[in-house]
């Protein structure tokens, strides 16, 4: 027997931690809170390289458009290039500071003609495996930030809180096949629910074959799971077909906040305010 | 077993790196191929333990379902370990074909897992790139894996496996 088992003990572990992976992976929805902890330590000793990485490719980018293309100058004249440098750097952060102002005063503005509560938080990263489309933003329970809160900006809807960690939470985007959104088509008032699928787009679901929905429709949250505020965009109708079951539509929907590394700042929702269905 | 300790590290830095800088880049599957190295050069139970943490550290990290790239590197290691008794990967292009059929594979454990859970993702042509990419950097990294492994087995260096 125990020269069976050391014969086999890899094949036994590695059976041991399949059954073990299969159990996480088909109870992940039900125990949400599960590996917080692990979450939270990963979490803490990545941002920092993230962090930096980010703030090198800053600096690369900083010193290809004011360094590497005033080579030539260097040669002419050493001093007046270090000098030019400096002010190039400068110039450089300032416009980085507008830029950011400018983003900031947009959220401000958007802040205040809103019915919600929201406060601001910078994205620090996008978790990218093959499906999965998450994002860390710089703000945890320690602002206030609780599972299941939104996130937006002005062009509407991005996603919502998954896991709050102490100073750093963990965002499902829309484009996650697990996220769903309850919608309503503006134009129509036909209810349905916005599903990511995984990659760059959005699925509208359960729109009967007879009910009017069409291309170029805008699709807004309808308020109703008490997660986003009523009435935020969430995308726009691409292409609707007649789907496999013959009774539901196919439709697939271009998110209204694009999932890319442009987005840097975002609103989450601390208090949705009185909704009226 | 020493050398077991920078897979994690790693697997870290990786994973920070693609979720920022090369977070539009097409990057090579780093974990699995760690995996595969240490499937047909070091198995043993340490091994397996390490497939499944690089797996635990990629779903923390990417927001992913918890178990879903466990179970997937798992099994890659598995494959790898009863394949590498009949197969040796000792040529380039023996481990640039080995990597690009374990990222096939390991895409398709996920895709149809996830459309177990009832997760609708995209499949073929990401996958499909993404082992063409793992497979064109296997042989580098798999050949940096053995130096490093040489290197931290030198002698007069303590050998803990």
């Amino acid at each position: 027997m125990t020269s069976f088992l050391k014969k086999h003990q890899i094949i036994i572990a590695s059976a041991l931690l399949l059954i073990f992976s299969l159990h996480l992976a088909l109870t992940d929805k039900k125990e949400p809170a599960r590996g917080a902890l692990i979450k939270d330590i990963l979490t803490a000793m990545a941002s920092p390289i993230e962090k930096a990485a980010g703030g090198a490719q800053n600096g690369v980018i900083g010193i290809f458009e004011n360094y590497v293309l005033l080579l030539n100058t260097k040669t002419e004249n050493d001093s007046l290039k270090a000098a030019l440098i400096a002010v190039q750097a400068e110039n450089n952060k300032l416009r980085e500071e507008v830029n950011l102002n400018a983003r900031l005063k947009e959220l401000l503005a958007y802040k205040e003609d809103s019915d919600f509560s929201t406060i601001t938080a910078s994205v620090i990263s996008f978790g990218t495996n093959d499906w999965a489309g998450t994002a860390l933003i710089n703000k945890g329970h320690a602002e206030g930030v609780k599972k299941d809160m939104a996130i937006i900006t002005p062009l509407g809807v991005m996603g919502r809180v998954i896991n709050a960690g102490a100073n750093t939470s963990r965002v499902l985007l829309n484009t996650d096949p697990r996220s769903n959104i309850d919608v309503v088509v503006r134009r129509t008032r036909v209810k349905g629910v916005i599903e990511g699928n995984g990659s760059d787009a959005l699925y509208l679901k359960y729109i009967r074959q007879l009910d009017d929905v069409q291309a170029g429709d805008e699709v807004i949250t309808s308020g109703l799971t008490g997660i986003f505020p009523k009435g935020l965009v969430v995308g726009t109708v691409i292409k609707t077909e007649k789907g496999g079951d013959n009774f539901f539509k196919q439709i697939d929907v271009w998110p209204a906040v694009e999932m890319s590394r442009k987005l840097e700042e975002v609103l989450i929702v601390t208090d949705i305010g009185t909704v009226l269905e | 077993m020493k050398e077991f300790l920078i897979f994690p590290p790693l697997t870290l830095i990786y994973l920070a790196l693609k979720s920022t800088v090369f977070q539009s880049v097409p990057l090579p599957d780093i974990p699995l191929l760690f995996v595969f190295y240490i499937g047909f050069r070091k198995a043993s139970v340490a091994g397996v333990a390490v497939a499944f943490a690089l797996g635990y550290m990629e779903d923390a990290l990417t927001g992913g379902i918890f178990g879903l790239t466990s179970l997937a590197l798992v099994s890659i290691f598995l494959i790898v370990h009863l394949m590498s008794k009949r197969v040796h990967f000792s040529s380039p292009a023996m481990r640039a074909g080995g990597a690009f059929t374990l990222a096939f594979a390991k895409g398709l454990i996920v895709y149809l897992l996830m459309s177990f859970i009832g997760l609708k993702a995209p499949f073929l042509l990401r996958t499909l790139l993404k082992a063409a990419i793992t497979a064109a950097f296997a042989p580098a990294v798999i050949l940096l894996l053995m130096r490093i492994s040489s290197r931290l087995n030198k002698p007069g260096l303590a050998n803990t496996e």
